[in-house]
């Protein structure tokens, strides 16, 4: 177990590196700058600017600046926002993301687990019609519909919310029930799939045989083995969930990371497309590698193979 | 309902213990969050009733007048701080931070007398010196203040900013006296005045920026001379601002705080001002235009703009360096067909370049070269070019940034096709490729929208001079240069209209652009809010806005 957690992280450090590098060069290459504005600047101002925030060293130079940079775990200053650093940008906006993620990732597994449990364990009834359609609906309506949905009803006619905002503790409700519907629907239609599969297995059969209730024959022994798919699914829905959701943000106005990262790409923030990257890279393969492991944990199989 | 086997049994009851409360935990947050609910409508209004709550739709880069660049950071710099004259929304500049000033007879001298009460918002007195300060900071090419050229015409400043020359003293700034500020230009500018009520003439408190550096405009660093202080600037969520009590003029300020909410989207904008969270909004959706312009008049608000919507023509690639071809393809456009049957948003038919509100005094009214719908002239001019009906025109590409742009250019595209007989792709580009293209001058047909710092038909049309970094048809035009240098070197006003109104005519005669509309900005507003006023800049004024209670 050892040998495989270490070989997995040397090989995500070694992807990061990639990933780094190329998003560096990628950036520059696109066309226009950050200081690419409507209103044009004179051709000594543009040169001013671009001393100013050392663009006018030879490329391979900033690489090389940038790469030492980050061994002090700076991310550099913001073009966009020349009184912040990337540093302090992220650390401002992901705990944001991160509590309207975890809110929504709770109500997201509670509502997808029970309904997809529910849906597998009473198989062709209504209860399963009732929530494989609430999984088909959830995945097909997309977030930009719901939100502005729930805001027209819960803001607007009914006046509990507030239509848009990140000030006080109601104003989590909306989004995040948003969010957590849209993550809510995969879980159940995963869980449903994989709890099917359990649940015909033969040591399913031998639990009850041997007298097991049926609640203690789901929870127990088929749940373990159900979740495998939900569990795979997780590692990079949770990166992507506690990453910040550009459209959530946007639609409810909320000062996450989610809208940086592509405000960042638009602005030519070139640190700041950097830093989120290296955020989500990070978070991403660190997921991945839990997940890993909890599969090998959950289903002896797979630690058996590593 | 747990296994009979405690030592099985346990873990199964934790697991659904802890989905339990979990689940209560949920309930119960729901239940508080409901204990919110009566009061979270009003969650922006604080105890007092002058709280004006503003859509911000850009996050500003900084609040600093040196290097903001959008007309939405000075929405919140102008309510900071204030520069020796303040742009009016209608007519000459008016005093701000200078009292007065005078022009010497050869126009070359200005003399701002400061008023000698001002304070800076930590109690220090407004000096000249301040000023110069703030200029020197603006000029010094270590700064790269993205709109040092807004100081050109002042004596040696262009030297100065380009490192040419090194000694500031030389710059056409003096302050013989404490509240005294002298400046010397290189030529007479007659609209001088309105060069220095523009954002980055806007002064610093120098001892501030010194002491903070680049954190100099946080919420509690910053000191200004204006109606307001900074009081919070949560990124990308709000900025407040709260009156100034050693503003010169407090009696006058009626606001106790305005707000800036920030809002992407002018769809989220609009769903907050429907649920009473903002009262000034910065746009309508264009589905809601007419729902808002019928239904609640009295909230809809109409800015027409000095912003003129064109297509720029580039004169580098054949047949495009033809100037038949450019004016055939300008005359077969139906600018009224686009402005009121597709826009409705009260912009106007644009059959030349400069705006209504730039025009001046001496504008002669419409004139024969001017782009009117003419299909059958185009189509004459066309044949006479060498392609007859179209045959033989190469297919063109009009390119823009924004996907709600395609609808004007698709009419346009239809346009060419019934009157021309020509074929013309669009291809939508995002913002900074498509201005990167415009640059590069890798592209056929560009939509483009002009931006102004000041008021100035001059300003705008120098845009296309031949060195201009804004000239993106790439056209060269000796004569327009020149009628150009003509026109700045007029110390009077009138004559200074009057060429630039000629050199409009040559740009237009060439047609290496065509306008299609000039913009306006269409806008909701809480009938609660009086007093407001804003101008074609986009600049807004707060010093006479109070809310009424009732």
């Amino acid at each position: 177990m050892f040998r495989f957690i270490t070989t997995r992280f040397l090989q995500s450090l070694f992807a990061l590196f990639l990933v780094i590098s190329a998003t560096f060069f990628m950036v520059r290459f696109v066309p226009g700058g950050p200081f690419t504005a409507e209103k044009a600047v004179t051709p000594e101002i543009l040169r001013n600017l671009e001393a100013h925030y050392g663009l006018d060293k030879p490329l391979y130079r900033q690489y090389l600046d940038y790469l030492g940079s980050l061994l002090h775990a700076d991310l550099g200053p913001s073009f966009k926002y020349p009184n912040r650093t990337v540093n302090e940008i992220i650390a401002d906006k992901v705990p944001v993301s991160a509590e309207l993620g975890g809110i929504s990732l709770g109500i997201a597994l509670v509502i997808g687990i029970s309904l997809g449990t529910l849906a597998a364990v009473k198989r062709n009834t209504w209860i399963d019609y009732v929530a494989s359609s609430f999984g088909m609906i959830g995945i097909s309506i997309p977030t930009f519909v719901v939100g502005p949905l729930l805001v027209l009803v819960f803001a607007i006619y009914l006046g509990w919310f507030n239509a848009s905002g990140w000030y006080m503790p109601a104003d989590r409700v909306l989004p995040a029930v948003v969010l957590g519907i849209a993550y809510a629907a995969p879980i159940s239609r995963l869980t449903r799939g994989g709890m099917l599969e359990v649940l015909h297995q033969d040591f399913i059969r031998t639990a009850r045989a041997k007298g097991a209730s049926e609640f203690r024959v789901v929870t127990r022994h088929a749940l373990r083995g159900g979740l495998l798919p939900v569990v795979s699914y997780l590692g990079p829905a949770v990166a992507g969930i506690l990453t910040g959701s550009f459209v959530i943000e946007t639609i409810f106005q909320i000062p996450g990371i989610g809208r940086e990262f592509v405000n960042s790409a638009f602005n030519r923030d070139y640190t700041l497309v950097l830093g989120t990257v290296i955020l989500y890279a990070v978070l991403i393969m660190g997921l991945n590698l839990v997940v890993d492991v909890v599969q090998a944990w959950l289903n002896p199989k797979v630690r058996l193979e590593a | 309902m747990c296994g009979s086997s405690p030592n099985v049994g346990r873990p199964a009851s934790r697991f659904r213990q802890k989905g339990l409360q979990f689940a209560v935990a949920l309930i119960l947050g729901a239940l508080t969050a409901g204990g919110f609910l009566p009061g979270c409508r009003r969650a922006n209004v604080a105890a007092s009733d002058q709280v004006l709550r503003l859509s911000q739709r850009n996050e500003p880069g900084d609040l600093d007048p040196a290097t903001a660049g959008l007309p939405d950071d000075f929405f919140i710099i102008r309510a900071l701080s204030e520069g020796l004259l303040l742009p009016a929304s209608k007519g000459a500049p008016q005093p701000a931070a200078a009292e007065r000033f005078t022009v010497s007879g050869d126009g070359l001298t200005y003399t701002f007398q400061l008023r000698p009460e001002a304070k800076w918002s930590n109690g220090d007195p407004v000096v000249a010196a301040d000023f110069i300060s703030s200029y020197r900071r603006v000029l010094d090419p270590a700064t790269a203040a993205p709109k040092a050229d807004l100081f050109f015409p002042v004596k040696s400043a262009r030297a100065f900013a380009t490192g040419a020359l090194r000694d500031f003293s030389q710059v056409g700034f003096s302050s013989p006296s404490a509240h005294t500020l002298v400046i010397q230009l290189e030529q007479p500018t007659p609209r001088f005045p309105d060069l220095v009520a523009t954002g980055p003439w806007i002064p610093v408190h120098p001892a501030t920026v010194a002491k903070f550096g680049r954190d100099w405009t946080r919420p509690g660093n910053h000191v200004g001379n204006g109606p307001f202080t900074l009081v919070e600037w949560r990124p990308q969520q709000r900025i407040v601002v709260r009156r100034n009590s050693r503003y010169h003029r407090v009696n006058a300020i009626r606001l106790e705080e305005i707000q800036f909410l920030r809002f992407d989207s002018g769809d989220t904008e609009e769903r907050a001002y429907r649920a009473g969270q903002v009262d000034v909004t910065m746009s309508v959706p264009a589905t809601k235009l007419t729902g808002y312009e019928r239904g609640r008049p009295a909230e809809f608000h109409r800015t027409p703009l000095a912003e003129t919507h064109y297509l720029a023509f580039n004169t580098t690639r054949g047949p495009l360096n033809d100037p038949r071809v450019r004016r055939a393809l300008a005359l077969a456009i139906d600018r009224d067909v686009i402005v009121e049957r597709l826009l409705q948003g009260g912009q106007l038919p644009a059959t030349r370049m400069l705006p209504p509100v730039l025009r001046g005094a001496s504008d002669v009214g419409r004139r024969p070269q001017e782009f009117r719908h003419d299909p059958a002239e185009a189509a004459r001019l066309l044949a006479a070019a060498g392609f007859p009906a179209g045959r033989g025109f190469p297919k063109l590409e009009v390119t823009a940034w924004s996907p709600s742009q395609s609808r004007v250019l698709e009419a346009v595209q239809e346009m060419w096709r019934r009157s021309l007989g020509i074929e013309a792709g669009i291809l939508v580009h995002e913002l900074k490729v498509h201005l990167d293209t415009l640059h590069t001058g890798n592209y056929d047909i560009g939509f483009v929208a002009t931006l102004l710092d000041w008021p100035d038909g001059l300003a705008l049309l120098s845009a296309f001079a031949s060195e201009s970094p804004e000239n993106f048809p790439h056209w060269q035009n000796a004569a327009f240069d020149r009628a150009l240098t003509a026109a700045r070197a007029h110390g009077d006003r009138p004559s200074q209209e009057r060429d630039t109104l000629a050199a409009e005519l040559l740009l237009i005669e060439d047609a290496p652009v065509s306008p299609v509309y000039f913009n306006a900005r269409n806008w909701l507003m809480s009938p609660r809010v009086r007093g407001w006023q804003d101008d074609p800049l986009w600049t807004r004024f707060y010093h006479d806005v109070y809310l009424e209670t009732k």
